[in-house]
C-alpha cells in the first residue's frame, strides 16, 4: 500500500503527460524538427540501442572519474581547511573563484591541451564541476561541530587528526552526502556538454551534436533521453550510497 | 588521599576588556577519596566553571588544581577522570556500545577487553541489550545513561557531571540519582557534581558545596550525613534537616 502511494502518482503524471505530449504533436500538426513525439524518439531509442548504451558508458565512464576525483580532492581540501583558520580565509575565495569558472570557457581549452583521443579534459571538466558543491558543503560540515563533543574529546586528549577522524568527519558526512547528490547531477551534465567543445567524440554530448546535424532530431532526442537516465543512474546510485554510509539515519 | 585539591582558584573570562568577568574568585576545596560532593548554586554562580577547572577544559588564572595528586593537566592526559555533562553528547554515529568503547579506544585498549569492558558498563547501568542500538533509537534517560556508562568506562578514579539529570523528568531523575549512587558505591569512584536542585544535591552527597554569584565563591560547605540512601532516606529528618539548611545557606 506505501509502495502504490509513493510509486503510483509520479507514474500516473509521467504517463499522462508523456500521452498529452503524443497528442499535442500528432494532432498539432508540430514539425518533427520542432518537437518530435515520444513514439518516434521510443523507435529511435529502440533501433539506436545499442549506441545509446555505447555512448551512454562512454560519458558515464567520464562523469564517474570526474565524480571520484572531485569528490576526493574536495574533501582533503576541506578537511586541511578546516585545521587552521588562515587557510580557510585562503580557500574559501579560492574556492568561489574555482566556482564562478564557466565550464564553457574551459573545455575547449583543455580540449587542446590534450591529445584528440584523451578522456582526460571531459573527465577534468567534470572533476571541477564536482569539486565546488562538495567542497562548501563538506567544509559546513567539518565546522559544525557539537560543543559537547568537543569538550569530550578535549577531555580525552584527543586532538588534532584524530579528532578530524573520529568526530569531525562523521558528523559531517550528512553535509558532505548533500554536496555529492548535487554534484553527482553534475558530473554527468559536464561530461555531455564537455564534448560539444571538440575532444574525443565517443560520449552521449558528441551524438546529441552529430544527431542534430543531421536533422536527425528524433535521434538527437533518444540520445538526450540517454543522458537522461545516466544522470538519475548517478544521483540513485548516490542515495543508495547515502544509506549504506549512515545506517544510523535509516534506523531511527 | 585527595581525589581533587584547589587551592586559591580565581579565574577570570576576558581579562583586561570591557566585558571581563571574575567567574571564580579565590576559591579552595578538596574532595576525598571515594567522596561524592555537590556543588550548588544560582546560574552564573561559576559552578561549572569550576568542574571545568577540574577537568582541565579551561585553566585557571591563578592558583593551583590538582587531581589524583597531579597536575590537572597531567590528571587529564592521563584520563583520571570521566565526565558527563548535560546533554548527552553521544556520537549518533556510533551504536551504544561503540560510544561505550571510544575513551577506551582512545587509550589503546584492545578490541576483546574493550568489547568486555563496555559490556559490563552497559550492564552496570541496565542498559545491556542496547548495545547494538544508535543513540537516536533511545529515549532520553536511556542516552543519559549511557554517557554515565562511558564516563565510567576506563574506571576512572573521578567522575565528573555537569548538570546530568537536568534535562530529565523527575520521575527519571530519581531513579538515576539511586541508580547513580550504587554504581559510584561500587565501583569506589570520587564524585563531583553539578547541579541547581537542592534535593538531589542533599540526596546524593557526603557534601555539599553552596555557591554565590559575582564573584562566584563557596559560601557554605555542608556535610550531609543521612542514615542511608534509598527511597526512605528522602523521608528522614535529618533529610529535610540538610535541605534546610542549604536552602538557608543559599539565602545569605
Amino acid at each position: 500500500m506505501k509502495w502504490a502511494r509513493t510509486v503510483l502518482p509520479p507514474v500516473v503524471v509521467g504517463v499522462l503527460g508523456l500521452a498529452g505530449w503524443e497528442l499535442t504533436v500528432k494532432l498539432g500538426r508540430i514539425a518533427p524538427f520542432i518537437l518530435p513525439a515520444p513514439s518516434a524518439i521510443w523507435a529511435e531509442l529502440v533501433e539506436q540501442r545499442g549506441n545509446v548504451l555505447d555512448a551512454a558508458l562512454a560519458s558515464g565512464a567520464n562523469a564517474l572519474a570526474g565524480l571520484i576525483g572531485g569528490t576526493v580532492v574536495a574533501v582533503l581540501a576541506a578537511l586541511l581547511t578546516s585545521q587552521a583558520r588562515w587557510l580557510s580565509d585562503v580557500s574559501v575565495p579560492f574556492a568561489a573563484v574555482v566556482n564562478a569558472l564557466p565550464i564553457i570557457a574551459l573545455a575547449p581549452i583543455l580540449n587542446n591541451m590534450f591529445d584528440s583521443t584523451s578522456s582526460v579534459p571531459r573527465r577534468l571538466v567534470a572533476g571541477i564541476i564536482v569539486f565546488f558543491p562538495v567542497f562548501v558543503n563538506t567544509l559546513r560540515g567539518l565546522r559544525e561541530v557539537d560543543p559537547t563533543h568537543r569538550e569530550l574529546m578535549d577531555s580525552y586528549a584527543a586532538g588534532g587528526w584524530k579528532f578530524a577522524r573520529l568526530v569531525r568527519l562523521p558528523s559531517a558526512l550528512p553535509h558532505l552526502f548533500t554536496g555529492l547528490r548535487q554534484a553527482s547531477s553534475l558530473a554527468v551534465i559536464a561530461a555531455v556538454v564537455a564534448e560539444y567543445f571538440g575532444g574525443l567524440q565517443d560520449g552521449l554530448g558528441a551524438r546529441i551534436t552529430s544527431a542534430a546535424a543531421f536533422t536527425a532530431y528524433p535521434r538527437a532526442w533518444a540520445f538526450v533521453a540517454g543522458a537522461c537516465a545516466l544522470g538519475l543512474a548517478f544521483y540513485l546510485t548516490t542515495l543508495l550510497l547515502e544509506r549504506l554510509a549512515m545506517p544510523w539515519k535509516a534506523r531511527s | 588521599m585527595t581525589a581533587v585539591s584547589i587551592a586559591g582558584v580565581t579565574k577570570v573570562f576576558n581579562a583586561g576588556r570591557s566585558d571581563e568577568v571574575t567567574a571564580l574568585s579565590d576559591v579552595d576545596l578538596t574532595v576525598d577519596s571515594g567522596q561524592f560532593v555537590s556543588l550548588i548554586g544560582p546560574s552564573g554562580c561559576g559552578k561549572s566553571t569550576l568542574l571545568r577547572l577540574i577537568a582541565d577544559l579551561i585553566e585557571p588564572t591563578s592558583g593551583t588544581v590538582t587531581v589524583a595528586g597531579k597536575p590537572a593537566r597531567q590528571a587529564r592526559r592521563d584520563q583520571e577522570y570521566g565526565i558527563a555533562f548535560q546533554q548527552a553528547g553521544l556520537f549518533e554515529w556510533r551504536t551504544v556500545r561503540r560510544n561505550v568503547e571510544l575513551p577506551l579506544e582512545l587509550r589503546r585498549t584492545p578490541r576483546q577487553q574493550r568489547r568486555a569492558r563496555a559490556e559490563e558498563m552497559l550492564g552496570l547501568v541496565g542498559l545491556s541489550d542496547f548495545g547494538g542500538h544508535y543513540p537516536a533509537q533511545l529515549s532520553g534517560g536511556m542516552q543519559q545513561r549511557v554517557a554515565i556508562a562511558r564516563a565510567l568506562a576506563v574506571h576512572p578514579p573521578l567522575l565528573l557531571m555537569d548538570e546530568p539529570f537536568g534535562a530529565l523528568d523527575e520521575m527519571t531523575r530519581e531513579r538515576l540519582q539511586t541508580e547513580l549512587l550504587q554504581i559510584c558505591a561500587k565501583t569506589e569512584t570520587s564524585t563531583v557534581f553539578v547541579t541547581h536542585s537542592i534535593s538531589e544535591a542533599v540526596f546524593l552527597s557526603d557534601k555539599v558545596v553552596v555557591m554565590s554569584a559575582r564573584p562566584g565563591r563557596i559560601v557554605a560547605t555542608i556535610d550531609v550525613e543521612l542514615p542511608s540512601r534509598d527511597e526512605a532516606a528522602r523521608q528522614s529528618t535529618a533529610y529535610f534537616d540538610t535541605v534546610t539548611a542549604v536552602r538557608k545557606a543559599l539565602r545569605s
